[in-house]
């Protein structure tokens, strides 16, 4: 009996305690990823961004990317990979007219991902 | 994790109902609870295996789920006496000195050739020989003979009227007709076959008859010889 309570409550503190970290890591990380997007589109679209202020959002997200595999379905990595490569591709053209529409939809995703994985009624249905 | 802990406990939850809906025939040998954990752990086990994109922490949050949802279903079976009939069901006394329980059968989702091929499988041939059968509830089947229930077997009985609808071929072993078992019907105050829950005969002629909602009779026809 004492050992069943206890691989209960092992089990439940297990489950929370990955969900909690799982919620509060990956907010935190499209956070900051958000962040660092939002500021590179107000350089776009003031025709002031470089290359390498693109470079350094990319190198951000493939520090966090490996480790986010983890946690989330590797196919809504993939998305952002796809369009931080063709907004990058843009930026180094200094195309800013093709690089903002890239860049908003990394914005959207960066909100979008966090919110399919996160606890609400509609995603458990 | 939670919206994988909840889907897990959501799809549990719907499982294991829909299992104890179906009765006993569904669940074979193992109590309704631990058929819905074996199924859903190979399911839960092979997506995320076969998955790349799948992270493997959502196959293993869910099987430790469906691990901590055995454990508290383990205990409350153990610790709370009206838990164990809610979650694992009641045995089903389907047949008892009145003759056959025709609300318990339907209630398993059973009929009687059901009921007859189980007693067969325990050894017992003529339904009047046994005092009491029941369908435990991970769904096994046990039966208490008479005393002398081996002299009350002594011809194997065949289904003669089964749920109101005669067995044609079965008649035609017997070598009588429909008119025939109509008259012997008759003779037990039995006006049509339809009011028949079941009805069989053995090489001997020895009836054994119920109508529904009523206690069973047993008497013989006059054979002049045995039939098989």
């Amino acid at each position: 009996m004492i050992r069943t309570l206890a691989s209960i409550v092992i089990t439940l503190l297990l489950i929370f305690g990955l969900s909690w970290y799982e919620m509060r890591y990956v907010d935190r990380i499209f956070e900051h990823f958000n962040a660092m997007l939002l500021s590179l589109r107000q350089k776009t679209e003031s025709g002031t961004a470089l290359y390498e202020d693109g470079t350094a959002v990319q190198t951000y997200w493939d520090k966090q990317r490996h480790r986010m595999h983890i946690w989330l379905p590797h196919s809504s990595l993939l998305e952002v990979d796809y369009q931080m490569d063709e907004a990058l591709g843009f930026l180094y053209l200094k195309d800013y007219e093709g690089a903002l529409p890239k860049i908003d939809v990394l914005i959207g995703l960066s909100e979008n991902i966090p919110d399919s994985y996160s606890l609400n009624l509609g995603n458990i249905f | 994790m939670a919206l994988i802990f909840i889907r897990t406990l959501v799809i549990f939850v719907t499982t294991f109902i829909v299992m104890r809906l179906m009765g006993k025939r569904q669940i074979g040998e193992m109590q309704p609870y631990e058929l819905v954990i074996t199924l859903l752990i190979a399911e839960l086990a092979c997506i995320p295996m076969a998955d790349n994109s799948i992270p493997l922490l959502y196959g293993i949050v869910s099987i430790l789920t469906v691990y901590l949802l055995h454990q508290i279903v383990c205990i409350l079976d153990l610790k709370l006496p009206g838990a164990k009939v809610v979650l694992g069901g009641s045995p089903s006394i389907v047949l008892n000195k009145n003759g056959i329980d025709d609300t318990q059968l339907k209630k398993n989702n059973l009929d009687v050739t059901d009921l007859i091929a189980s007693l067969r499988t325990e050894g017992y041939f003529a339904l009047d020989a046994i005092e009491y059968a029941l369908y435990e509830s991970e769904g096994t089947f046990s039966a208490l003979p008479k005393k002398d229930y081996e002299q009350m077997q002594s011809s194997l009985p065949i289904i003669i009227v089964d749920e109101g609808k005669f067995d044609e071929k079965n008649i035609e072993r017997t070598k009588r007709s429909k008119a025939y078992f109509l008259n012997a019907l008759k003779e037990q105050g039995c006006s049509s076959e339809k009011k028949l829950l079941v009805m069989t005969v053995d090489g001997n002629g020895k009836v054994y008859m119920q109508q529904i909602g009523k206690k069973y009779k047993v008497f013989h026809l006059n054979w002049e010889e045995k039939l098989w």
